[in-house]
C-alpha cells in the first residue's frame, strides 16, 4: 500500500468486522436454536398422538 | 517535457502519468506488473469501462515508455478539462464519492481492492463523474482491511458532512487540504451535528477517536480473519448510506435566484442569447469558458456553436443548479464549476505544480463575460486594464457585456458606497480592453443600457497583467 491507512482506520474496520461477525454468529445459533426446539416440539407431539 | 512524470503524478512507486507528443500515456511499472495483470485478467477493467465507470484505456507497445522500468504502457481517453474537488459543487462531490463506492464493491466482488480514494482519481467528462487511475487497483489479502478507508472518509464524508450540515462554503477547505479533510478536524467541526446520525458517529466520530487513540501505540495485529470481502462490501455499502442521507438544498445564497430574478425582460434575455450565439459563431470556437455563468442559461446557448462549455460561477447554488440539470437531462458538453474569479484557483501543491491554476488549464476558444465586468471593476475595485489583460491570457476571443453606471444593478452597488470609479465608462471601458483586444463587433442589448461587444486578443503576453 502506497498511502497511509493509519492505526486508528485499520482498528476500527477489524473491531466493526468482529463485532458483525459476532452477531451474525448469534442470529445464527438463535435460529439453529429455534429451529432445533421446534423439531422436538414436533416429535413430542407425534410420540404422544400416536400413544 | 516529453516522456517525463506529469508534476502531479508522482506519489504512487507502481507507475505514473505522462505525455509525450502531446498524447497521455501511463506507464506501468515492473513492480507492479503481476497486480495489473491479475486486475486486468479479473475482467474489472473491461467491466467498469463498458459501465462508463472508468476511462477507457488500451495497451500499446513499450516503445512508448518513459523509462527503463516499464512493465507495460496503456493509453488512456483524454479528460476535456481537468477539474478538482475544491472546484466541484456538493453534488458533483456527492456523485464523486458514490463512483468510487460503486467501484469498490464492483472490485471487491472479484476479490479485488481499492488502494487509495482519492477525490483525484475522479474527473468529469459528458457531464458525468469518471474513474481515471487504472493503477489504483490491486488485489484484496485475506483479512486485510480497506486501506483507502480513512482517505474515503477525508476526501469525501467529512467535506460533504460539513457542506451539508454545517455550510456549503466549507467545501472551500479542499483547496487548503489537498490530503483530504483531516478526520479530527471534521469530527470537532461537526460537533453535534453528528449526533443524529449513525453513520457520521461510526464514520467521522469514532474514526477520528480510533486515530487518537491509536496514533502513538499501533495495535499488534493489521489483519484479522473477521475481515472478510462481505464485511468490507458492507462497510462500503455503509458509507453508501451515509453519502445517500448527506443532502444540501441549492438555495439561500447571493445568486440562487438570479436566473429568475434580475433585470432583464423575457424579450430582451431572448435577444441577448440570439446576439451571443452569433457572435460566437463564424470561427473555429471549441470550447468556450462562461465566466459568471450562474445556472448556464448562456453557457447553453453557447453549447449550440462551441463543442463544450465550461460554466464557471462563485455561487454554490447557481453551480448546484446547473450540475443537477446537466445530470438530469445528461447533457455531455457542460461542465459547471465552482470559481471565484476575484481569487481563481491557483497552482497548488508540491513545488506549485501538482494542481494547475486556472489559467494554466487554457486558454479557451471564447470566453464569455456577461454581466459580469461590474462586478470586477466596482464590486472587487479591479482595474479595467486588468480585468482586459487577465482575459485576454484566459481566452483567444470574448464575448462581453458592459454595464453601465445607469444601470440598476450598479446603481444597487454604488448605494452604499462613493463612486470611485471615474475610469468606468464606456470610453473608459474600450480604451482598456484595446490595450488587449481587437473590438470586433459592438451590439445594444434590447430593453437596456448595456452593451455586447466581441472581441480577438491581440496580444497574448500583455503588459497589463498584474
Amino acid at each position: 500500500m502506497y498511502i497511509d491507512p493509519t492505526s486508528g482506520s485499520l482498528v476500527l474496520q477489524i473491531v466493526a468486522a468482529a463485532a458483525l461477525s459476532a452477531v451474525a454468529m448469534m442470529t445464527r445459533a438463535r435460529e439453529a436454536a429455534k429451529s432445533l426446539g421446534r423439531s422436538l416440539v414436533s416429535r413430542i407431539r407425534r410420540w404422544t398422538g400416536a400413544r | 517535457m516529453d516522456g517525463r512524470p506529469l508534476d502531479s503524478s508522482y506519489r504512487d512507486p507502481s507507475g505514473f502519468v505522462f505525455t509525450r507528443s502531446g498524447v497521455l500515456y501511463r506507464q506501468i511499472n515492473r513492480v507492479f506488473a503481476d497486480e495489473f495483470e491479475a486486475v486486468t485478467g479479473s475482467g474489472l477493467y473491461d467491466e467498469l469501462a463498458r459501465q462508463g465507470l472508468l476511462i477507457p484505456h488500451r495497451s500499446v507497445s513499450l516503445d512508448h515508455a518513459a523509462t527503463s522500468q516499464a512493465a507495460a504502457v496503456v493509453q488512456p481517453d483524454p479528460i476535456r478539462f481537468i477539474s478538482y474537488p475544491y472546484e466541484w459543487c456538493f453534488s458533483q462531490l456527492r456523485d464523486g464519492a458514490l463512483l468510487t463506492l460503486e467501484v469498490q464493491e464492483r472490485a471487491l466482488v472479484r476479490g479485488i481492492t481499492l488502494r487509495d480514494a482519492s477525490a483525484y482519481n475522479i474527473q468529469f467528462q459528458g457531464g458525468r463523474p469518471i474513474f481515471i487511475d487504472t493503477l489504483s487497483f490491486e488485489r484484496r489479502k485475506e483479512g486485510a482491511p480497506w486501506a483507502a478507508y480513512r482517505q474515503f472518509c477525508e476526501h469525501f464524508v467529512v467535506p460533504l458532512a460539513l457542506m451539508s450540515r454545517v455550510d456549503v462554503q466549507l467545501g472551500a477547505l479542499l483547496r487548503t487540504h489537498l490530503e483530504g479533510i483531516p478526520l479530527e478536524l471534521g469530527a470537532r467541526l461537526l460537533g453535534r451535528r453528528s449526533w443524529g446520525s449513525l453513520g457520521l458517529l461510526f464514520h467521522v466520530q469514532l474514526h477520528a477517536a480510533a486515530q487518537r487513540r491509536y496514533r502513538d501505540r499501533p495495535p499488534s495485529a493489521t489483519t484479522s480473519r473477521a475481515v472478510t470481502a462481505q464485511t468490507l462490501i458492507g462497510l462500503v455499502r455503509s458509507l453508501r448510506g451515509l453519502i445517500a442521507r448527506l443532502v444540501w438544498q441549492p438555495r439561500g445564497t447571493v445568486w440562487a435566484e438570479y436566473a429568475t430574478d434580475n433585470t432583464y425582460t423575457a424579450q430582451a434575455a431572448a435577444s441577448k442569447r440570439d446576439l451571443v450565439m452569433a457572435m460566437l459563431r463564424g470561427g473555429a470556437v471549441r470550447e468556450v469558458w462562461d465566466l459568471g455563468a450562474n445556472t448556464g442559461e448562456y453557457s447553453r446557448a453557447a453549447r449550440t456553436t462551441a463543442e463544450h462549455v465550461v460554466a464557471f460561477d462563485v455561487d454554490p447554488a447557481a453551480v448546484e443548479r446547473n450540475y443537477l440539470r446537466v445530470r438530469a437531462e445528461a447533457e455531455r458538453g457542460i461542465l459547471p464549476l465552482l470559481i471565484d474569479l476575484a481569487n481563481p484557483s491557483p497552482a497548488l501543491g508540491w513545488a506549485h505544480r501538482e494542481r494547475f491554476s486556472l489559467e494554466q488549464r487554457g486558454p479557451a476558444d471564447a470566453l464569455l463575460a456577461l454581466a459580469l465586468v461590474h462586478h470586477l471593476a466596482i464590486g472587487h475595485n479591479l482595474p479595467l486594464e486588468r480585468i482586459a489583460g487577465y482575459f485576454a491570457r484566459l481566452g483567444r476571443r470574448l464575448v462581453i457585456e458592459f454595464v453601465p453606471k445607469s444601470d440598476a444593478q450598479v446603481q444597487r452597488m454604488l448605494r452604499s458606497r462613493p463612486d470611485i470609479f471615474p475610469g468606468y465608462t464606456r470610453e473608459g471601458f474600450e480604451a482598456a480592453f484595446r490595450t488587449c483586444f481587437r473590438i470586433d463587433e459592438v451590439q445594444p442589448v434590447l430593453g437596456s443600457e448595456r452593451l455586447l461587444y466581441a472581441m480577438t486578443a491581440v496580444d497574448q503576453t500583455s503588459p497589463a497583467a498584474p
